[in-house]
This record gives structure tokens, sequence and C-alpha cells, in this order.
């Protein structure tokens, strides 16, 4: 990964925390901002080496076989703000694309609920996009 | 009050539209899977959530879910443009019968694969080319209407067209199968990936809780896919680390069924430590 393109991850990770934060009315500090960023920046620095760890934890050994493992940042939101890491599996082409993963949980008394949104950018228009046929195997992540 | 009000609020309406969204990217106006009728592993082929054909035979080498993935691939071809009724055919093949849609053979329907479902190459062609029809919003034709060899299929029931590269034993038939199979691209086609639900059993430092997750994979994984185990470590105030192991028996031993991932949960808690 170019520093570029790292920056510009680093800086839409931090972004859309920002944002959702905004529209939900948490009150954030620059601490929250640093940690989001920093820990995104982490993630997309060492993400073989997490990688590998997950993948020796885990035992997805034959992955590579049936698909391809990444690491990517991931930010969860709704069940009290996380930001960290996320291996997702999937199709090669597609877990390739994969820049980051969004989580939205939520809590009824003792049931809980997750969506897990693997996320790629639109080159052409520039969006997020769901990346297609690729999920969430681990996950390891700090509390902003 | 207002505002604390507002907070829940706002995560509802968000979480409701992730859900959409999350149906909504899902979903695989092409698909295929695999399945189990009248007690046989067969493969389908469907059009949103409509069977349209059904595979019950090997053939060429090809399981039934392989052949299955190539007519899927050959129906997204075909898709990519509108299709109109008259554009759907069936026509002949090297010792059978082919759906063509357009000049493109979508499937060819040999003896095996029709004596697999009762009925002879021709009528099970044009049973399937109706089902592709109604599945694309099409009525039927009266004069191209299937002979009554085979109910008509309803949606999710025997409505199974299957792909028929099956040769029947002829080395004409093997050749016209292999040529057909060859003409389709080797690399795996994931846009058909397959997903489905099933139990989770999660295990934390609080307690335990079962519920539903929805996986995702290669089809031929998913369908081993009977269940999934959560490991979930969770420091309150640092943070937490789980992991999702989709398992292909519900034991105590972890048979992990590898490539498959998990998209969206919903658990409660049932023991507390």
């Amino acid at each position: 990964m170019t520093a570029k393109r790292m920056i510009v991850l680093v800086a839409a990770v931090a972004l859309l925390g920002l944002g959702l934060a905004a529209v939900n009315g948490w009150a954030i500090s620059l601490g929250d901002v640093l940690k989001v960023g920093g820990v995104a920046l982490l993630v997309s620095q060492y993400d073989d080496q997490i990688d590998s760890f997950i993948t020796s934890a885990l035992g997805e050994r034959e992955a590579a076989v049936k698909g391809a493992t990444k690491v990517v940042p991931i930010l969860s939101l709704g069940g009290g703000g996380y930001v960290g890491a996320a291996q997702v599996v999937g199709s090669p082409e597609n877990v390739s694309r994969v820049k980051a993963v969004v989580q939205v949980e939520g809590r009824f008394g003792s049931g809980r609920a997750q969506v897990l949104v693997p996320t790629t950018v639109d080159k052409a228009a520039g969006t997020p996009d769901r990346a297609k046929g690729v999920g969430v195997s681990a996950v390891i992540e700090f509390r902003i | 009050m207002r505002r604390r009000l507002r907070v829940p609020i706002v995560m509802a309406l968000g979480l409701l539209v992730a859900l959409a969204a999350a149906a909504a990217f899902s979903s695989a106006e092409v698909s295929f899977r695999s399945a189990e009728r009248d007690g046989a592993r067969v493969a389908e082929v469907l059009i949103g959530e409509r069977p349209v054909i059904v595979l019950r035979t090997s053939a060429a080498g090809y399981t039934p879910l392989e052949r299955a993935e190539i007519v899927a691939n050959r129906l997204r071809t075909a898709m990519a443009s509108e299709i109109q009724v008259e554009d759907v055919k069936v026509g002949s093949v090297s010792s059978g019968q082919g759906i063509y849609i357009r000049d493109q053979l979508v499937v060819a329907v040999y003896e095996p694969e029709a004596e697999a479902h009762g009925a002879t190459p021709a009528a099970l062609a044009g049973l399937w080319r109706d089902n592709i029809l109604l599945a694309l919003g099409h009525e039927v034709p009266e004069e191209s209407a299937t002979p009554a060899v085979e109910p008509a299929p309803q949606e999710g029931a025997e409505a199974t067209p299957g792909a028929q590269e099956a040769p029947a034993g002829g080395a004409a038939e093997e050749a016209a199968a292999a040529a057909e199979i060859e003409a389709e691209p080797e690399e795996v086609d994931w846009t058909g990936t397959a997903q489905k639900w099933v139990p989770i059993f999660s295990l934390e430092l609080e307690g335990a809780r079962v519920g539903m997750a929805q996986v995702a994979g290669p089809p031929d994984q998913i369908d081993q896919v009977k269940g999934v185990y959560q490991l979930r470590l969770d420091f309150k105030s640092i943070g937490r680390i789980y992991a999702y192991v989709p398992v292909s028996t519900i034991s105590t031993k972890l048979n992990r069924v590898q490539g498959v991932s998990v998209w969206a949960l919903a658990d409660i808690k049932v023991l507390g430590f």
C-alpha cells in the first residue's frame, strides 16, 4: 500500500467515525480522533502480520484454497464504538478490493444484533460500496 | 429526555438501514446452490428466489453443482441485456436438446438428466425454458407451452431445469459436453456466492449466547456449514477479541469449514457466568 493510499484510508476511517459521532450526538475528543486514525494506520501498516497471526491462531490454513484472507481496519458502531482490525475471507478478487469493515450493532435487553459490512470503494463513482462475496472471520478491536 | 430518546432512535434507524442495505447488496439476480430433493442431493440455478434449473446428474467430470455454476454464468451473461420471450428457445444439440438465449447455448439436456427427472430431453428443456421465462417476468406463450411430461414446477418446488452437459455415454455426446464446458471461463465465479442462516453458539467471559448467523462463501462450502461457534473475549474498558468458526458438525469438536465467513448475526444471552 502506498503512503498516499494509506493516508486516504486513515482519513476516510477517521472522517467516517467523526461523522457518525456527530450524527449520534456523541461527545468526541481529539484523543478519540487520534485513536481511530492511529489504530487504522497501524492496521494498514501491519496487516500481513496480523493476518498471519489470526490465520495461525484459528487454523484458517486452507483458506487460500477456498478463497483468500486479508486484514483491514474495522469500525464498530452502536455498541459503544470500537476500532481495530478485522480479518475478511472471501473471493480473492473481492478480498483484495476491501478497504475496511463497518460493523453496526445493537443491544436489546439480553439480545444483540450485528451486521458486518466489508466495504470497498467504487473507483468510477468514488463512493463506498459493499464488497460482495466477502465476510468477516475474526476481529480484534479497541474501545474508542 | 428528548435527547435521551434521540440517540436510541437514531441508532435503531441506522441499524434498520444497514440491515436493508446488507440484504440489498447480498441479493444476486442469478445464483446457484446445492439442495436436497426427494432425498437426493441436487444443484439448483435460481433467478431471483426462483429455482429455474435443477441438475441431478454429473457429467464430463463435473458435479451437478459445478455444472450449475457454469449455467449460472451463462445466464448472467445472457441477462446483461434485456431478454424477450422470443429470445429464449429450445433447439437441438448433438444427441439432445438445448436451451438457447439468442444464439448462446445456456444448457444442454441429454437423456440421463431427462431420465433422472422422469421426462424426455425435449420436455425437460421446455420446462426449464418456461421456468426461465416466468422468472424473468414473462408469460409462457401457449404455442410453446411445455408438454405435460413433468408437472409444471412451482416456485421452490420441482422447478428444476438441469443444465445437461452430461454425456449419455456416446462419444459424440461426451465431445459435445466437453466442448460446451470448455467454452466456459475456467475461473471461479464468486458472484454466485451462497449464503444461509445457521445457529450460532457464543462463548464469552460473561456467559453463553445462542442465536442465528448469516454465513457466506462458496456454495459447496456453505452446504457443509451446520453452525457457527463464536469465541469472544470482552474487556470492557479496553477492547474485545472475537472469532467466528463455521463448523460442519454441532459437537464439542471444532470441525471448521474453510473459506466461509459471517455477515450478520443476532443472539440472546442464555447463561451467565
